[in-house]
């Protein structure tokens, strides 16, 4: 699947579609110069690995455990990888008693941890907001309860004592993916813009690093001719405004994720009349989406598969209930969307179809 | 003799008629339990701590929107302080810079005649953006454990620390807002400005005594914020000014000034955190909790703020 989604074509648009969507070319997946590794190192195992006889199935079931869902905010993603985890604790015969959205307000999250905790839950399934702000509520909860972390490890917690295990992305796959994707708009060579993420943030760093390592070193032919850092993705528009005014000419752009610094690239983009460079950022998004259908400047979406997170999670909260080794570090596979594969890529990654929007873009 | 007017005792009954609607419906799922009740104390104590200085700032006819960034810098001042100097010294520092915006805010609105809506909007950007900058975005962790233990997790017996701090507040500006001269001058003020100063109340030195009243009241929640988190981040405050809001207006302290309760400010304020609570004990999703949230809020401004009929002359 990973391989067929790899060489997937962004092949002729219908209808509306512009010329520059028709000529696009077939993406090709260069070498792999890297792999995701967890925040110390961990070798990544796939979330196929994570397994449960029928024998353990039972065993959960009869447990009639609890979980809480601790969320770092509410939005498609979270909402895919819910459904997700909702899917597979209905067949554990896990109820979920608690949901909650910290709306990125770390003080909020921990208070939402301390009110979760009140139903004391068997298992918590959550996105640290923040590694170090929350992680004094964190460590005091993983002592009564099995811990599932979603992307982000807070300070000083230990897998298998405070953790049963960190599930995530394949990072560095969501990098080179987006590298390919644009190496193959700009048909191999030119000039690319690179807007990263200028945080000490686990996953960004890693999925912006993969990228900048596959396009310098497996396109010899294209060069980045800006590097620019963008440490509050509010302000990428203004960032994206200044490097364009001086660089109209560049091929192609990277953006390190798609809301909002992917949707204030495009902005800049258009604000400034460029309809010529090719934009490809991280995570499915309706504005970007629905430019990407109508021919604009998106050509490609580097998806993770939000849904199989959510029961990757599901599973390793099994794990925890069950006192079964999990593995330290888990990936979700990556996929590329392009026009060709939108609709799909909607159902993959989120469980849904895509905005009504998207769809007459489309002509569905 | 004042005539009894129910109306101000509405927000206790509602702040009741929630507590027992949640008890009854969540008695098997911890609602009642203490660690749960003393969880919605701390909780809220940063809220109340900057509800108390806003029944001031409203009383007196005047806003402060800069309350969330304040709390942000100054959290990130005391505990960027503390990774060198000792916790007094930081606390101070963190303290120096709600008292320092609270201070500049309450000039530009006394010397330049401005209004303190637009005066507050800037300032929150200023500070807001300072914030940002002092650490790169980057958290500061906390590691004292006495500054811990009295700003944030400790207890005393069964007492959570915080809850020393709320009621402190609530005590001191009660005091002050109804049996010093100073609350009656707020309310003066916020009454009819033109009044006050007829009766030779210094309207001036009353509006920057509320906006540095609230720059500090900010500073300390900020503080008691690191203590509980033990760590700072940018985006401390940033959600609680229309918190603080709500809690002070249904608590039956006036938006446009002339009248405020301290008292009903800590009901609004524990009001808003029993909600918040019990409809995350009750298992509800996000958007479902947003909805009920609304919903009842709605509910007890609809109680406590609807206005008294007028008899025609």
């Amino acid at each position: 699947m990973v391989g067929a989604l790899a060489l997937a074509s962004a092949s002729l648009a219908c209808g509306s579609a512009k010329q520059e969507t028709d000529a696009a070319a077939p993406i090709r997946s260069s070498k792999s110069l890297g792999t995701t590794h967890g925040p110390n190192g961990e070798p990544a195992t796939p979330t196929s690995a994570l397994t449960l006889t029928p024998g353990e199935v039972a065993k959960v079931r009869a447990g009639h455990y609890t979980a809480a869902l601790v969320w770092h905010e509410s939005a498609d993603f979270t909402t895919a990888v819910t459904a997700g985890v909702r899917d597979e604790f209905d067949r554990l015969g896990i109820e979920v008693v608690a949901e909650t959205s910290a709306n990125f307000d770390a003080a909020k999250q921990k208070a939402d941890i301390e009110t979760v905790e009140a139903k004391r839950p068997s298992v918590m399934l959550t996105l640290p907001v923040d590694p170090v702000v929350t992680a004094s509520a964190y460590k005091a909860a993983a002592r009564r309860t099995k811990i599932v972390l979603l992307s982000s490890v807070p300070q000083g917690m230990k897998q298998g004592r405070d953790y049963v295990d960190l599930v995530t992305d394949d990072l560095f796959q969501m990098g080179k993916r987006a590298a390919d994707a644009l190496a193959a708009a700009i048909g191999d060579e030119g000039t690319v813009g690179y807007f990263f993420h200028d945080a000490n943030h686990y996953v960004t760093n890693q999925r912006d690093q993969a990228f900048l390592k596959t396009i310098t070193g497996s396109y010899p032919k294209i060069r980045v001719a800006v590097k620019r850092g963008i440490a509050d993705p509010n302000e990428a528009q203004d960032e994206a405004n200044a490097v364009l005014v001086k660089d109209r000419d560049l091929s192609g752009v990277y953006v390190m994720f798609a809301q909002p610094p992917g949707e204030g690239v495009l902005a800049a983009l258009r604000a400034n009349g460029n309809t010529k460079t090719k934009l490809v950022t991280l995570d499915l998004d309706e504005p970007l989406a629905l430019d990407m259908a109508k021919g604009g400047n998106t050509v490609a979406l580097i998806a993770d598969k939000a849904y199989e997170l959510g029961r990757a999670m599901a599973v390793s909260g099994a794990y925890g209930l069950l006192d079964k080794d999990a593995p330290a570090f888990v990936v979700a596979p990556a996929m590329t969307i392009t026009r060709s594969n939108l609709v799909e890529g909607y159902h993959e990654s989120l469980h849904r179809d895509p905005p009504a929007s998207v769809m007459k873009a489309l002509g569905k | 003799m004042r005539a009894i007017e129910p109306r101000r005792y509405v927000v206790y009954v509602a702040f009741l008629l929630i507590l027992a609607f949640f008890a009854a419906t969540l008695s098997d799922d911890g609602f009642l339990s203490e660690d749960n009740l003393l969880n919605i104390v701390r909780q809220t104590t940063p809220v109340t701590v900057m509800a108390v200085a806003v029944v001031f700032v409203l009383s007196a006819g005047e806003i402060d929107l800069s309350l969330g960034s304040v709390v942000a810098l100054s959290a990130l001042v005391t505990a960027e302080v503390m990774k060198t100097q000792s916790a007094v010294l930081a606390v101070a520092a963190g303290l120096g810079v709600g008292l320092a915006t609270g201070a500049v805010n309450g000039l530009f609105v006394t010397l330049l005649r401005l209004p303190s809506f637009l005066v507050t909007l800037a300032s929150l950007g200023i500070v807001a953006g300072l914030a940002r900058t002092i650490t790169d975005l980057r958290s500061v962790a906390v590691d004292d454990q006495s500054f811990i233990d009295i700003f944030g997790s400790g207890d005393v017996g069964p007492i959570p620390s915080l809850a020393f701090w709320a009621l402190g507040a609530v005590v001191l500006g009660h005091f002050v807002f109804r049996h010093k001269r100073f609350g009656a001058h707020v309310v003066a003020t916020g009454d009819d400005a033109g009044a006050a100063r007829a009766t030779g109340i210094r309207v001036d030195r009353v509006r920057f005594a509320v906006l540095v009243l609230s720059g500090a009241a900010a500073a300390l929640a900020g503080i008691l914020y690191t203590g509980r988190l033990e760590a700072a981040t940018y985006t401390l405050g940033e959600q609680d000014l229309v918190t603080v809001i709500a809690a002070v207006v249904i608590g039956g302290t006036r938006l446009f000034g002339g009248e405020g309760s301290v008292v009903g400010a800590l009901i609004g304020s524990l009001i808003m955190g029993t909600l918040t609570n019990g409809l995350i004990l009750w298992g509800l999703s996000t958007s479902e909790q947003l909805i009920a949230q609304g919903g009842l809020l709605l509910l007890a401004i609809s109680l406590t703020l609807r206005e008294p009929r007028r008899e025609l002359a």
